[in-house]
């Protein structure tokens, strides 16, 4: 079974997908990220959509309609500068954070 | 720079909205497409694969709106969102927006026109630099005197010894303004003069544009001739060309130009240009201005000393200087002192300069708020019915999810919405108002403070708006949102039953009102005053006169004066169509002082200390009198033998009645103090009021014009239209001396109509509120009334059904305006007494507590009451029971 992403990440899995597939539409993201977690981790796919908007917005990413492969009209993804570092930041802020919580959760010494 | 790059890419958004949106859009329906695809490839029938492909998508409606908020403007969004909507339902609702908006325009363009000039009148301070250390001193003289410095004892305190308490003061000086001929090659010209002591511009702290100010020499008594321009005048008369060294002509004498002042000063009386005041001042200094003008002596406080401290050291001097002065000097200067003690020793210049008019403006600014105060309530309660007639609404969008604050917000937008409108057009309104309202302004502060709509005076606007939509559109929006949203939807129709709006709508009926019959009861008193004003006996009759004002150089020989002001009577007198020509040193009502002099009356009862015979001296042709309209009541006037015979006078009622009590002054005599020729009576005539209609008339004497008095008035009264009545006077008086300038060429009833200008002003202005004011307060019982009977129709359906006739229903109606309408008139009634005092000063023979106007003003408010009451009555009385019963 498939398991919700965690409240907060969405915008890092965006990112982080964009950085390694290049340039991609809204399926292809939110294929990409259930791929790539080995089918663990479930977008419910609309939220990408305002995730998407919002991230524009701030300028993270930059969009361009193309075709897909079989000649449809699709909006595709890519990251911008200020997006590669934004990714950095919640990377950064992520490990902190995991890390942190794995402290917690260690067995307590003996 | 990121910042202001998502801002600009948020906007580019909102601007092309729907654009987006189709992309948005097209963008998930490939999605959903893509996923279907894929399940379709899994195995699925294509209906299921397209149903999964929906589940996992999730709700479309609500990703789109997501999505669009992330474009948003967040908070300013949805003030936006506010705006549109209120917008939309406020343009549906034109029965409600127009009125509101027509109250509080007329509110606040009122308030505002009357604000400005409070403002320039009173808040404003004077243009001159820490202008809160001038002081105007009270009765405090310029030593007069040929050349003597000499104390002239009968006139106390002067300039010399206020510039000497330098301990308190760090500058002293004294002017005065009046009106002369400056003669211009191309055109002659009558300009405004300040006739100003050499310390004026340093003790004012105001620089010159270019050139200087006035040197100690040419402030001494013949000292040299030296004349500063405004800078208007400079650029109007000289197109700003160098003046400075030229000479220009005034009075028929050459001045040397030393300055230019700065653009916008024209301190006092919006001077054209000053001349020096010689101190002492000499016959030679007022000479172009009828031989007098009266000044005022102000003074600088060094920083540190406080005003009543200033005042206090003065009045200490005042009784030094009184001291040693004894008999008749001393009594007159005990007078001089009690008008010290009373007014003040030192005042501040602002105040001194507002004078009465101060009492005026501040009453008409509280007629004014109170009109405002109407105005609210008027609005308050359409909004507050309107909020009644919204509970269901209201209560639905609540169901619907719509959170309190939002519906808060949303009626909010709509009321501020309102309040800006109305604001809007209230200061379009504002400019009329003011116009009128300038007539009003302090004569001793023109040109000082100009009464004009700026940012101060529209930020007063803008708060006045604001504060008013906050006050009475969030206390009704409150009031509609509290309770319970199910039970005003159960209620039915728009009418739900809301007892407690209904009480505050009565309550602020009541206020309107109680301030109305306050409003009417002030313009009453104002109106009889003004009607007893103009019933006063003038003792002339101005129907039909003509008049012209003109002054002759000081170097016009006096046989030039006498001609030229015979010429025109002369020239006039034979022409068809003019009953009667004559001319007059001084007109009366003109407004400027006169000279009254001391006589001594042979044979008449010794005078108490302190008493003195005086007269107004006044030199008239014998056809003066005729012209004017001036009642001859006894004996003779003048006639062409009185210029070469011995000293004749014509004296009026009042000198006759005063100075030979009983006795038959024809044939008798008088002297001028300090001259022995004796001044035969020859003729009493009417009693002329010349300082002003509500000034009882001094006694006065005239003399034959035949002495070319340096001013002059020619007045001609006929039978032809006034325009050509007024061109004949200008055509006589060219014909006889082409280059003499003329000024203040009116009719008579202009003369009068401009002196009691201010007055009227107030009267018509005071009447204008009360009459919107009770306009206000007709719309709001009309609107309680037509509340309750709406309220009521079913009651009143079922009471017509069970046999109730038309006049009981109305009678049942109309005892809510009994009740409101008599409570408010009883309340207005007993503010007014209690205020009446306020406007006491402001009137003329009308006690502040007349009877007469107290019962007449709950009269007229009836009035209007019955009317809107008898209108929504009437269609209570024809209520169809049937039609009512089936309604609902």
């Amino acid at each position: 079974m498939s398991d919700p992403i965690p409240p907060g990440t969405l915008d890092m899995l965006i990112l982080q997908t964009l950085a390694r597939l290049e340039e991609l539409h809204g399926f292809e993201i939110a294929d990409a990220i259930q791929g790539a977690s080995a089918g663990v981790l479930q977008v419910e796919e609309g939220s990408l959509y305002p995730a998407l908007q919002r991230m524009l917005m701030k300028g993270w990413l930059s969009a361009e309609w193309g075709k897909t492969r079989d000649n449809r009209r699709a909006r595709y993804y890519r990251l911008t500068a200020a997006g590669r570092k934004q990714l950095a930041r919640e990377k950064e802020s992520y490990r902190r954070v995991t890390f942190a919580i794995g402290q917690i959760l260690q067995p307590a010494p003996e | 720079m990121t910042m202001i790059r998502e801002m600009l890419r948020r906007l580019s958004y909102l601007l092309r909205r729907e654009h987006y949106l189709s992309e948005l859009e097209e963008e998930m329906r490939l999605h959903t497409a893509l996923r279907a695809e894929a399940m379709r490839d899994g195995g699925m029938s294509a209906e299921q694969a397209s149903a999964e492909a929906r589940r996992r998508f999730g709700n479309t409606t609500k990703v789109t709106e997501a999505s669009r908020d992330m474009w948003g403007l967040g908070r300013l969004d949805q003030i936006g969102q506010d705006v549109r909507f209120a917008t939309r339902r406020l343009r549906a609702r034109p029965g409600l927006s127009g009125p509101v908006i027509v109250v509080l325009a007329l509110g606040i363009g009122a308030t505002t026109a009357v604000f400005s000039a409070v403002d320039a009148a009173m808040l404003r301070s004077l243009p001159f630099p820490r202008e809160h250390e001038l002081v105007s001193l009270t009765n405090a003289a310029v030593p007069f005197g040929p050349e003597s410095n000499e104390r002239d004892q009968g006139r106390g305190l002067d300039l010399a010894d206020v510039a000497d308490m330098t301990n308190i003061f760090s500058g002293a000086a004294a002017y005065a303004s009046g009106g002369v001929n400056l003669s211009d090659p191309d055109r002659p010209l009558r300009v405004k003069a300040g006739v100003v002591t050499a310390t004026f511009f340093p003790t004012l702290g105001v620089t010159p544009f270019s050139g200087r100010t006035f040197t100690v020499e040419e402030g001494r008594p013949n000292g040299p001739l030296a004349v500063i321009l405004s800078h208007a005048l400079w650029q109007r008369q000289y197109g700003g060309s160098p003046m400075l060294g030229k000479r220009i002509m005034l009075h028929g004498r050459s001045y040397t130009v030393v300055g230019v002042m700065q653009p916008g000063f024209d301190f006092p009386d919006e001077s054209d240009l000053w001349i020096p005041m010689s101190v002492p001042t000499t016959f030679a200094t007022f000479e172009p201005f009828r031989g007098f003008l009266p000044s005022r002596v102000i003074a600088r406080v060094r920083p540190g000393v406080s005003i009543q401290a200033a005042a206090g050291q003065v009045l200490a001097r005042w009784r030094q200087v009184a001291e040693p002065a004894r008999g008749e000097e001393r009594d007159n200067l005990n007078l001089f002192l009690d008008e010290v003690r009373a007014a003040g020793a030192a005042v501040p210049l602002h105040r001194e300069l507002l004078g009465d008019r101060r009492r005026a403006l501040l009453v008409l600014l509280g007629a004014t708020v109170l009109l405002m105060m109407i105005a609210c309530a008027n609005v308050a309660n359409l909004l507050v019915s309107d909020a009644a007639v919204r509970r269901r609404e209201i209560a639905v969008r609540e169901v619907l999810g719509a959170t309190r604050p939002r519906v808060v917000r949303q009626l909010l937008a709509e009321s501020v919405l309102l309040a800006l409108a109305g604001g809007i057009v209230g200061i379009i309104l504002a400019p009329a108002a003011l116009t009128i309202v300038r007539a009003m302004m302090p004569a001793g502060l023109a040109g000082v403070a100009r009464a004009q709509l700026d940012l101060r005076v529209l930020g007063f606007a803008a708060v006045l708006a604001i504060a008013t939509s906050v006050l009475f559109g969030l206390w009704p929006a409150i009031g509609a949102t509290r309770g319970d949203a199910s039970a005003a939807i159960k209620s039915g129709g728009g009418h739900g039953a809301t007892p407690g709006l209904g009480r505050v709508r009565r309550a602020l009926v009541v206020v309107e009102v109680a301030l109305t019959v306050m409003l009417l009861i002030a313009a009453g008193l104002m109106l009889r005053s003004f009607q007893r004003l103009m019933a006063e006996n003038t003792g002339m009759n101005p129907d039909q006169v003509a008049t012209l004002e003109t002054s002759f150089p000081r170097n016009t020989p006096d046989s030039d004066r006498r001609r030229i002001i015979n010429g025109v009577v002369d020239r006039l007198s034979g022409q068809p169509g003019i009953v009667a020509a004559g001319a007059v040193n001084d007109l009366p009502l003109r407004g400027g002082g006169g000279i009254s002099v001391t006589i001594d009356v042979p044979g008449a009862p010794p005078l108490e200390r302190g008493e003195y015979r005086m007269a107004r001296f006044l030199f008239a042709s014998g056809g003066y009198f005729d012209a004017l309209g001036i009642t001859k009541l006894r004996g003779r006037t003048f006639t062409t033998n009185d210029a070469t015979g011995p000293p004749v006078a014509v004296v009026s009622n009042a000198m006759a009645e005063t100075y030979w009590p009983g006795l038959d002054p024809l044939g008798r005599y008088f002297t001028l103090r300090g001259d022995t020729s004796r001044i035969t009576v020859v003729g009493i005539v009417a009693d002329v009021r010349e300082a002003g209609l509500d000034k009882a008339p001094f006694p006065q004497m005239y003399r034959p014009i035949d002495v070319g008095p340096l001013n002059a008035a020619v007045v001609v009264r006929g039978t032809l239209p006034p325009r050509t009545l007024i061109s004949r006077l200008t055509d006589a008086m060219r014909a006889v001396a082409p280059g003499q300038p003329v000024y203040n060429v009116r009719m008579m009833e202009q003369v009068i109509g401009a002196s009691v200008l201010p007055r009227r002003t107030n009267t018509m202005l005071i009447a204008l509120v009360a009459g919107l004011a009770l306009m206000l307060s007709a719309l709001g019982v009309y609107a309680v009334v037509a509340y309750a009977v709406a309220q009521r129709t079913r009651e009143l359906g079922i009471r017509a059904a069970l046999g109730a006739s038309g006049r009981d229903l109305l009678t049942l109606v109309s005892g809510e305006t009994v009740f409101v309408v008599g409570l408010g008139i009883t309340i207005g009634l007993a503010g007014a007494w209690a205020l009446s005092r306020v406007l006491a000063s402001l009137l003329y023979e009308v006690d502040p507590r007349d009877p007469a106007t107290f019962v007449i003003v709950p009269l007229v408010l009836l009035l209007p009451a019955v009317a809107a009451t008898v209108i929504p009555a009437l269609r209570a009385a024809r209520v169809d029971p049937t039609q009512v019963m089936r309604s609902d």
